[in-house]
């Protein structure tokens, strides 16, 4: 094949490609291995305690360092029962946002958001919480926020109502937010969340990707795509913001809107005729939403697209072989669906979802 | 200096990854070391893509430092790649978010020239707008050209540690090149590309 050389470097050698390596090869990784093992080996250095030398004093320290312990134990038992997992760090932006009757205003210092509390802003108030290793979440006017979880390797926001700003570095998985309409799963990015007063959602990303899903309905966003929900419906087919009007008008209404199944093909047809290459990604999950009849134009224009890689057949993808699914998605280099697999089988629905 | 193009690790089997993995979960520091020298081109390479070259290093410490820490988190071992691929890009894309908030950031590309306007070595230059170049293609090709290009890692490789298909890499390592040629000739005849747009811009005005 031509590209052996780019693919492997076997085959004859690309010049164009060996003179880019040389070129490039300036940037390699070139570290060794920190010392692992000695990372194991670290533990903190005990303290010495210097005690005055006479017994009184040693017995009475040993006492008053055992009612101390005590104490602290009991201290830290009580805190672990009311509030376990890590706390998010709320701090005010404007106004005079609120988590139950405690309001933050410009003297207050920052507050913590623990599991089952909710942080409420009016129509002036905006506040960011924080988690270290987890990520950084600002919440806009008119928005209520309630932490659902907080474990070591699960956080869970409940969002409902309002609009929040996420930024995640947590590994991908770990932090959900649930919706009215669907559970937003961060597989390593930074988005946009907002929920309107009936439920409706919508999610734009920055960066990274989002997985969206409501009883068995499943949406990727990748970076500057949106994707809508709808109470008892889930999840739209995501989208690229700059696509045409014409197309954007008619996914919306193929996704939500209560029409025939004429109206449902006539608007079938301006999608696929509208769509731009990059708008593989939309054409790729109306593959699986599109009825079997209609599914052979869907895959004839995608492939024409975004050519399917060669373990993706024809065939396979019409009776919708999951490997193949997932197999031409990964081509795309949105993300890894496998990742998506992995988790979103540990998040259950929005024990609120509608 | 010249380079060996693509450097092949002794094994790209993922069934040892996968014992490797297993054993650094149970506490075994060497067994990450070993992960540590299997996955850290990878880990670099998405880095590049994102951060400026000289705070590459220090961040391909902190990504592994944080990989083992949240390492129990990890269910399925046989991920592991694509797992820290994406820790990957959430360090770099905080790292991206701290330096936003402390400072007006440069446009990598703009950077880059930065370095190479102080810079006078020629080859220097050369790599340095290159990597520029690289750095304005699409993620989906982006990604695994850097691995290949920068960090000599085979498309296999690359599919095996990222917890991709070889079809799907070889798909975008051959449309990325493709893309990247014409950037660089775009690059290499910007007086060309100007003219055309000229004479476009008359042609439509008469």
């Amino acid at each position: 094949m031509k590209d052996d050389y780019l693919w492997d470097g076997s085959g004859e050698p690309d010049q164009e490609v060996q003179k880019l390596e040389n070129v490039l090869g300036r940037y390699r990784h070139e570290q060794t291995s920190p010392a692992f093992d000695q990372l194991a080996a670290e533990k903190p250095a005990r303290r010495h305690w210097s005690f005055p030398l006479s017994r009184l004093s040693f017995q009475l320290a040993a006492v008053a360092a055992a009612v101390l312990i005590g104490v602290t134990f009991l201290v830290i038992r009580v805190r672990q029962e009311k509030y376990s997992g890590p706390v998010w760090e709320i701090a005010r932006i404007e106004g005079a946002p609120r988590v139950g009757w405690h309001s933050l205003n410009a003297n207050s210092e920052s507050a913590k958001l623990k599991v089952g509390q909710t942080l409420v802003t009016d129509n002036s108030s905006r506040a960011s919480i924080t988690l270290d290793e987890t990520g950084r979440i600002e919440v806009d006017p008119a928005s209520r926020l309630r932490v659902v979880a907080s474990g070591p390797n699960r956080k869970r926001l409940s969002l409902e109502r309002g609009t929040i700003h996420a930024t995640i570095w947590a590994p991908p998985g770990e932090f959900v937010v649930d919706t009215p309409s669907a559970v937003a799963v961060d597989l390593g990015c930074v988005y946009t969340l907002h929920v309107d007063d009936s439920g409706a959602g919508l999610l734009r990303t920055t960066m990274g990707w989002v997985g969206f899903k409501l009883n068995g309905h499943e949406s990727f966003i990748p970076a500057g795509a949106v994707c809508a929900t709808r109470p008892k419906i889930g999840p739209g087919t995501p989208y690229f913001e700059d696509a045409a009007a014409s197309f954007r008008d008619a996914l919306t209404k193929f996704d939500f809107a209560k029409i025939t199944p004429q109206e449902r093909n006539a608007l079938l047809g301006i999608l696929l005729v509208d769509a731009r290459k990059e708008d593989a990604l939309t054409l790729w999950h109306l593959l699986s939403r599109v009825s079997d009849a209609d599914r052979p134009g869907v895959f004839d224009r995608l492939a024409a697209l975004a050519s399917p890689p060669e373990d993706v057949t024809r065939e396979g993808i019409l009776r919708l072989d999951q490997k193949m699914l997932d197999s031409w998605w990964n081509s795309f280099g949105y993300g890894d669906v496998y990742l998506w697999h992995m988790y979103e089988r540990t998040w259950s629905e929005p024990s609120k979802a509608k | 200096m010249e380079r060996r193009a693509v450097i092949a690790q002794p094994s790209t089997g993922t069934s040892a990854d996968d014992a490797l993995v297993s054993a650094a979960r149970a506490g075994d520091r060497s067994a990450f070391g070993l992960l540590y020298d299997r996955y850290a081109r990878m880990v670099h390479g998405i880095l590049l893509c994102r951060v400026p070259p000289r705070e590459v290093d220090d961040l391909v410490q902190e990504v592994f430092l944080l990989a083992l820490r949240k390492l129990d988190s990890l269910r399925d071992i046989s991920r592991f790649g694509a797992w820290l691929g994406t820790i990957t890009r959430n360090r770099a894309n905080d790292h991206y978010r701290r330096a936003n908030r402390a400072e007006q950031p440069m446009e990598p590309a703009e950077e880059e020239k930065a370095q190479s306007r102080s810079n006078d070595h020629v080859a220097e230059q050369e790599a340095a707008m290159t990597l520029a170049v690289l750095r304005t293609l699409p993620e989906t090709y982006r990604e695994p050209l850097m691995l290949r290009l920068v960090e000599g890692m085979t498309g296999p490789e690359i599919a095996a540690r990222m917890g991709l298909t070889h079809g799907s890499v070889r798909v975008n390592l051959h449309r990325g090149m493709q893309m990247l040629r014409e950037k660089l000739a775009e690059k290499a005849a910007p007086g060309a590309e100007r003219n055309a747009r000229a004479n476009k811009a008359s042609g439509q005005n008469e």
